[in-house]
Order: C-alpha cells, then sequence, then structure tokens
C-alpha cells in the first residue's frame, strides 16, 4: 500500500491523496453503504488521471470512479474490502469553453451541476439538467447515471445533453471523443456506452453538454386533484393546450406533502390538505412572462371546468414559484425524519401509470394491512418514486427494514406487470445488481457482460457495480 | 371602514436587473415584473382585516403604465374588491406618486392606507412619508404588527435594536415590514373572480396632478463585478493580508 501511495503521490501530489477519513468518500449519502478504500486520490488533469488509471491497471487494483457522492444505489462508494481506490474527479472544475452560436458547453468532469447552470445562465442560455441534489452531484456523476431529474419531460435525460465525451479508459489509454456535433454517424456511437455506465467502463474526464435558449419567464402551479388518473388526464390535456412548454410534471400524494409539511414547518402548503392528489408543474416560455400566465390560467381555468382538476395556486411571483418547488425537494428528507422508508424508483408508460399505482397500493396492503405507500415523481416522463412507509400498527422502523426484499419483489413485480423499469434513473450500482437478473433476459444481461470485458478485459473498473 | 393599499409593479425580486446599453436605467423589457414584495404584505394585510370583519372594503391603487393592470388583478385576486389604475407612461418619482395617491385618498376617503415601505426596484423609502405629509395624517412606518381599535390603529414597528409600539389616529398611513405577515397563495378561481371586479382607470389629469419628474437621472450603471476570492495557505498569511491589504485590523 505505502508504494502505490508514494507512486500516486509522485502523480497528483502529496496533499491529493488522502489516506485517513474517509467518510466523506466512502459512505453513500443514504448512509446504507460503509466502504472501506484502500486511498482516495484526487486528480486534477485527464492525464494524472490516466497515470493513476494506467498505475492502477498495472498493478491490478481496482478502481471505484467518483463524483459528487450523492448517489442512491451504491455506485460510487468501495466495497469493504479496503483494496480499492477511489479515484475523484472533484478537483477537476473547470468550464473549458461556452459556444452560444454552436450552443454547447465543454467542461470538466468535477463541476458541480449547479455551477454549470450557473455558467449556462451567464451566457443566456439553459443548461437544463436539474434535481434535487444539484448543489452537491458533479457532472461526471451525472453523466455516469444517466441522471434525469425535473426536466426530462421537456429536455431529456442526461443522454440526450451529452454531445461528445472525453473518457479514461480501464487500460490508462484517453479515448478524446469531444465533438461538438449533432450530426454524426460514423459507426458505433461510444459516448453512449459511458453514459449510464455508472463507471464501470472508464472514468469520465470530460464533455460537450448542450444548451438552450434561455426561457424569459416561468410560470409553477399547484394543483390539487382527485387521483393519479386524473393526473394523468390532466397531463394530457396541458401537452394539448400548453404544448411544449411543460417543462416539470411532478405528482404528489397527500400522505407525502404531509411529511414535508411536518417536517418542515416553515413551508407552507399553497392548497388545503383537503386533495387526495397534488402536481407541481412549471410551464416555461421564451415570450413575454404575463401572456404565458394567461394560457396557463386559461388552460387551468378550463381543467376545473372540465372537472379534471379541483383547484390550483399559481405563483404569482418566482419566489413563490421556488417555495413551491421547495416542498418537492424536501420530500426525500422529510421521508429519512418519519423513519426508513422502502424506495422505489419505478418507470411506466405514461398511460398506465395509475393502473400501477391501483395495483402495487393493492398488492401491499394484501401482504401489509395498514401500509403507507409514499407517491411522488416525475410522472411527466413516466418515473415514480414509490416509496413504502411502514404500518404503523404491525412494524416498528427497525423491523420495516427487514422486510426490504419482500416489498421490493411486490412492488417490481407490479412494475414488471406493467411493463415499467426497476431502476427509472438512479441506476443499478451494488443495490440492484442481483435484483435486475429477474427482471431483464439472460441474453440482455450477456450482452452486457461481452461489452464490459471487452473494454474493461481485467475487471478493474468499478468490480461489482451493475453486472 | 375602508383601506387604500397602492401598489406597484417591479422586475421580479429572483430577476437578475440588468442595466440598458445606454445607461438610462434598467431593462425591463421582456423581463419578468411581479407586485412589489411589500406592497403584496400590504394588499394580505388589508384582506385579513377584511375577514376578520374590520375593514369593509378593500381598494387597490397604481400608478404607472397600462400593463400595471396585471399587478392589481393580482391584489384582486389576493381580495381586494375593486382596483384603480392611474394609468401615465411618464416616469414617476415617490413624489408624483404621493401626490397622485394623495388625490385618490381625497376622492375615496379611506380610514387606513397601507404600502409597503419601500419599492424594490428603486429602495427609496418615501411614498408613504411623503403621503403622511401631503395629508397632514398620521403615519407609522415599519409595520410588524397593526391592530385596530376603536378609531386608531396601534403599530408595532421595526425599528433600529427593537420593537416600537405607537398608537395613531385613523384615518392614517402604515408602511409595512417583512415580518407583518405572509402573503397567501392565489388560486385560479380567485384569479378568475378577479377578473370580474371593477377597475377603474384614471389619468392623472383627471386628478389634477402634475406628475412631471423632478429629478434627472444622470447615469445607471452596474455595481463593479465580485473579483475572484484567493486561497491562503495559512492563519498568519490571513492575518497579513487583512492587515497589509484589506486594511481592516
Ligand atoms: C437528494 C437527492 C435527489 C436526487 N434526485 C435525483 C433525480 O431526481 N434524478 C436522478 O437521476 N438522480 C437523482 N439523484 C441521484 C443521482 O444519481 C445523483 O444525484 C447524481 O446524478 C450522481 O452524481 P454524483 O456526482 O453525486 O455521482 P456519484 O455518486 O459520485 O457517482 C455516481 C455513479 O457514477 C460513477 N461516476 C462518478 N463520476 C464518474 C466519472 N467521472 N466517470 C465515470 N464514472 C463516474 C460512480 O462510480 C457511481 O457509479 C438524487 C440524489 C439525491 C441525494
Amino acid at each position: 500500500m505505502s508504494d502505490l501511495k508514494t507512486a500516486f503521490a509522485a502523480i497528483v501530489g502529496e496533499s491529493n491523496v488522502i489516506t485517513g477519513d474517509f467518510a466523506a468518500y466512502a459512505n453513500d449519502w443514504r448512509k446504507k453503504y460503509f466502504g472501506k478504500p484502500l486511498l482516495v486520490v484526487k486528480p486534477g488533469t485527464v492525464e494524472e488521471v490516466a497515470a493513476l488509471v494506467k498505475l492502477c491497471a498495472e498493478t491490478k487494483t481496482p478502481i471505484v470512479p467518483q463524483a459528487g457522492n450523492t448517489g442512491l444505489v451504491g455506485g460510487g462508494v468501495p466495497d469493504e474490502s479496503g483494496t480499492e481506490v477511489i479515484i475523484s474527479v472533484a478537483r477537476m472544475t473547470k468550464v473549458l469553453e461556452v459556444d452560444t452560436i454552436n450552443n454547447t458547453m465543454t467542461v470538466e468532469a468535477g463541476c458541480i451541476l449547479q455551477t454549470l447552470q450557473e455558467t449556462a445562465a451567464e451566457h443566456d442560455r439553459l443548461f437544463p439538467l436539474s434535481l434535487a441534489a444539484e448543489g452537491s452531484c458533479r457532472i461526471g456523476g451525472n453523466i455516469s447515471t444517466n441522471a434525469g431529474g425535473v426536466q426530462v419531460l421537456r429536455y431529456g435525460n442526461t443522454r440526450e445533453l451529452v454531445m461528445g465525451l472525453e473518457v479514461v479508459l480501464p487500460s490508462g489509454e484517453i479515448w478524446n471523443g469531444l465533438r461538438g456535433l449533432r450530426k454524426d454517424n460514423t459507426g458505433y456511437d461510444l459516448k453512449h456506452l459511458f453514459i449510464g455506465a455508472e463507471g464501470t467502463l472508464g472514468i469520465i474526464t470530460k464533455a460537450v453538454l448542450k444548451l438552450f435558449p434561455a426561457p424569459r419567464s416561468t410560470q409553477t402551479v399547484f394543483i390539487g386533484l382527485e387521483s393519479p388518473q386524473k393526473a394523468m388526464d390532466l397531463l394530457g390535456f396541458m401537452k394539448g393546450a400548453l404544448g411544449d412548454r411543460i417543462t416539470a410534471f411532478e405528482l404528489i400524494s397527500d400522505f407525502g406533502l404531509s411529511l414535508v409539511t411536518k417536517y418542515f414547518p416553515q413551508l407552507k402548503a399553497p392548497l388545503p390538505p383537503a386533495f387526495p392528489w397534488f402536481v407541481l408543474s412549471d410551464i416555461a416560455d421564451s415570450r413575454d412572462a404575463a401572456a404565458l400566465t394567461a394560457d396557463v390560467e386559461a388552460a387551468l381555468g378550463e381543467a376545473i371546468e372540465q372537472g379534471i382538476i379541483l383547484d390550483c395556486a399559481i405563483a404569482k411571483n418566482e419566489t413563490e414559484g421556488n417555495r413551491m418547488w421547495e416542498l418537492r425537494e424536501n420530500m426525500t428528507e422529510s421521508q429519512v425524519h418519519e423513519g426508513r422508508s422502502i424506495k422505489h424508483d419505478v418507470s411506466i408508460p405514461i398511460s398506465k401509470i395509475a393502473d400501477f399505482i391501483k395495483a402495487a397500493d393493492a398488492a401491499l396492503e394484501k401482504a401489509y394491512p395498514g401500509v403507507r405507500p409514499i407517491t411522488f415523481g416525475h410522472v411527466g416522463d413516466g418515473n415514480l418514486h414509490y416509496n413504502v412507509a411502514h404500518p404503523l400498527a404491525s412494524f416498528t422502523e427497525p423491523n420495516w427494514t427487514k422486510e426490504l426484499d419482500r416489498v421490493n419483489l411486490i412492488v417490481h413485480d407490479a412494475t414488471a406487470q406493467f411493463n415499467g423499469s426497476i431502476s427509472a434513473e438512479h441506476g443499478i450500482g451494488q443495490l440492484k445488481r442481483e435484483e435486475i437478473k429477474r427482471y431483464k433476459s439472460a441474453l440482455e444481461l450477456q450482452v452486457m457482460k461481452n461489452i464490459k470485458a471487452a473494454i474493461d478485459p481485467q475487471n478493474i473498473m468499478n468490480p461489482g457495480k451493475v453486472i | 371602514m375602508k383601506i387604500l393599499v397602492p401598489v406597484k409593479r417591479v422586475v421580479d425580486y429572483n430577476v437578475k436587473v440588468r442595466v440598458k446599453a445606454d445607461q438610462t436605467g434598467v431593462e425591463t423589457a421582456n423581463v419578468k415584473m411581479s407586485m412589489n414584495p411589500f406592497d403584496e404584505i400590504a394588499v394580505e394585510e388589508a384582506v385579513r382585516l377584511k375577514e376578520a370583519g374590520i375593514a369593509t372594503e378593500v381598494i387597490a391603487v397604481s400608478c404607472g403604465l397600462l400593463s400595471c393592470q396585471e399587478t392589481l388583478r393580482t391584489a384582486l385576486a389576493i381580495g381586494a374588491d375593486r382596483a384603480i389604475l392611474v394609468e401615465t407612461d411618464v416616469e414617476l418619482q415617490p413624489l408624483a406618486v404621493a401626490k397622485l395617491l394623495a388625490a385618490v385618498f381625497k376622492k375615496e376617503s379611506p380610514d387606513l392606507v397601507i404600502l409597503g415601505k419601500q419599492a424594490i426596484d428603486d429602495d427609496s423609502n418615501q411614498t408613504g412619508q411623503m403621503l403622511g405629509a401631503l395629508l397632514g395624517r398620521p403615519q407609522a412606518t415599519f409595520a410588524s404588527k397593526v391592530v385596530i381599535e376603536g378609531g386608531a390603529a396601534q403599530v408595532t414597528r421595526e425599528v433600529d435594536g427593537g420593537l416600537e409600539t405607537i398608537k395613531i389616529t385613523l384615518p392614517a398611513i402604515v408602511t409595512t415590514d417583512l415580518r407583518l405577515n405572509e402573503p397567501r397563495y392565489v388560486t385560479l378561481p380567485n384569479i378568475m373572480k378577479a377578473k370580474k371586479k371593477p377597475l377603474e382607470n384614471v389619468k392623472p389629469a383627471d386628478l389634477g396632478v402634475d406628475v412631471t419628474p423632478r429629478l434627472k437621472t444622470l447615469k445607471v450603471t452596474e455595481p463593479p463585478k465580485r473579483s475572484a476570492g484567493v486561497k491562503v495557505p495559512d492563519v498568519a498569511t490571513l492575518v497579513a493580508k487583512l492587515k497589509n491589504e484589506a486594511k481592516v485590523i
């Protein structure tokens, strides 16, 4: 170990090799995994990353690539063997170029997502990737998890926002695919292999990202409605009335909202708690704000008349819009306060979401009477965070955790029944590695293994994750 | 009891303000505009007094461009009963606004005027005080609590170092501070109702007020850009820098 440490230090400098206090790197955000790395190294350039990886390849040292360490499936943390080296890109935070004509920006993998959003805004552009962890997660991690977030409905997943990549391969070679081309049909599109690979195929060091015109105005609305089916009806209705100006469409159950207002009493609910379901939506436009608000009011007024929605609060300024979003952004944290719930991140064909919720609710209630599903998520793109809190009468928090596998099975089988996916956006990591075997065909898994073996024959790049 | 609530249309608090290229003012074309946050608090307070059965009518008034109608509609959606727009495209300065409001006051004879302590665009903090002076009526600025009793308002004011409670005889002027209340969200049914509430349009000339600006803006410029921070290796260097470069210790 001390040899390796010395060799690493020779590449990145003594102060960028961490040998003690690993907590910030070795434990995941949800405090589910407590890994034991050999070392943490923080390179500052792609050349340093390449040199580190080359050294690891020579010594067969397993590598865990890491960015902001906010991942939710244990993909960015090491195992407990004490043999894995975390290579963190957190020091690589340069924005190399912003091209407002090509509408792209070229950045290093360690850039914090929020910084990139701000950089785009300074150039009167939009970088649309947005998620609750944006103040801490880094673009290399976002790309490696193909992160989704709240604007997928209009702008797509991270995959749609990446135009080029620079990657250090498990051999230590640097692949420069930093192309800013919207059209490039020249064989296999390699960048797509690394997007969403969760660090199993190489270390992403730079990316060319897509920019969009900055919306002039955003109107946020908070809607009360009767059922998930009505929410789906509303989505169809709004798409018709407002077109692709809808940038976010989030479903929130009354129970989910009540937990936020319970643990964050300073956050006020925009509507009385009398409604069973809520939708939080953003509609954005590059036209005049007043015209946009008028369109939204007209459309939702019609939705009330048609009985699709029950009530609706319209943010009268951006501060109020931000406060509405704070409710949504604190949902995950409020559930931590209520006691650990069993979480799912499923994707369902949009037209089947309401049926899925019914089926999953019923199957769970049958197995665990009094169970409390916390249903919310980016339903505009078919994604539900279907979390399950323990029945108060029959379970306590600690013995509920023991039901994890059985609850997962019930919910994921319901997902499969509707042709859904058991991991919509958080990935596989260590958390779902065994489980996907149940839901993916043997052929599909074999092709994935073949790809992994072709690029990382020594299996040193984030071993034990995904496959 | 009748309450008059003046409201101003300003660039939204969250918008990053840009100076016009010719330095004559700030860019407002294609920019999100909202009600001045302190005025929103004023409308909320008036509507609460009405809901508590203390006030009988809440009248919102705004001075400026035709687009101020949108701001008045917001006041009506919060719960004001009717609105008056004093329409002009002349640049309005605090004294002109105070004179217009004084004229509206004389027409409407309200018992109370509640308005923001200042507008977040020019930060003048003058209109309420000037209005009190023009009308010769008592004023209580920076209110964090308002209690109406008999013919008087007992107002808690946020002053340097604490709170001061004063009692003023109505009719009176109250300007709002941030902690007075938290304005409600407006709901679509109330926005719809607001569209049917009366909105009267008058001109400064109808009120007999000359709004010609008395102050001339010479130049508007961006604040100097913040220079990037530096990392210092140790405390000694930090202390030395604070002493020799920043000269703060
Ligand atoms: C509060 C909260 C809300 C969230 N909301 C969402 C959401 O709405 N949508 C969503 O999709 N996700 C969400 N996430 C999870 C999401 O996956 C991460 O926030 C983010 O995309 C990961 O970025 P990171 O920089 O933290 O990556 P890390 O956690 O450091 O790493 C994630 C994975 O990528 C790999 N990796 C990291 N950097 C590199 C690199 N440079 N090269 C190769 N591989 C690398 C790691 O090995 C790991 O497998 C949320 C997380 C939190 C804590």
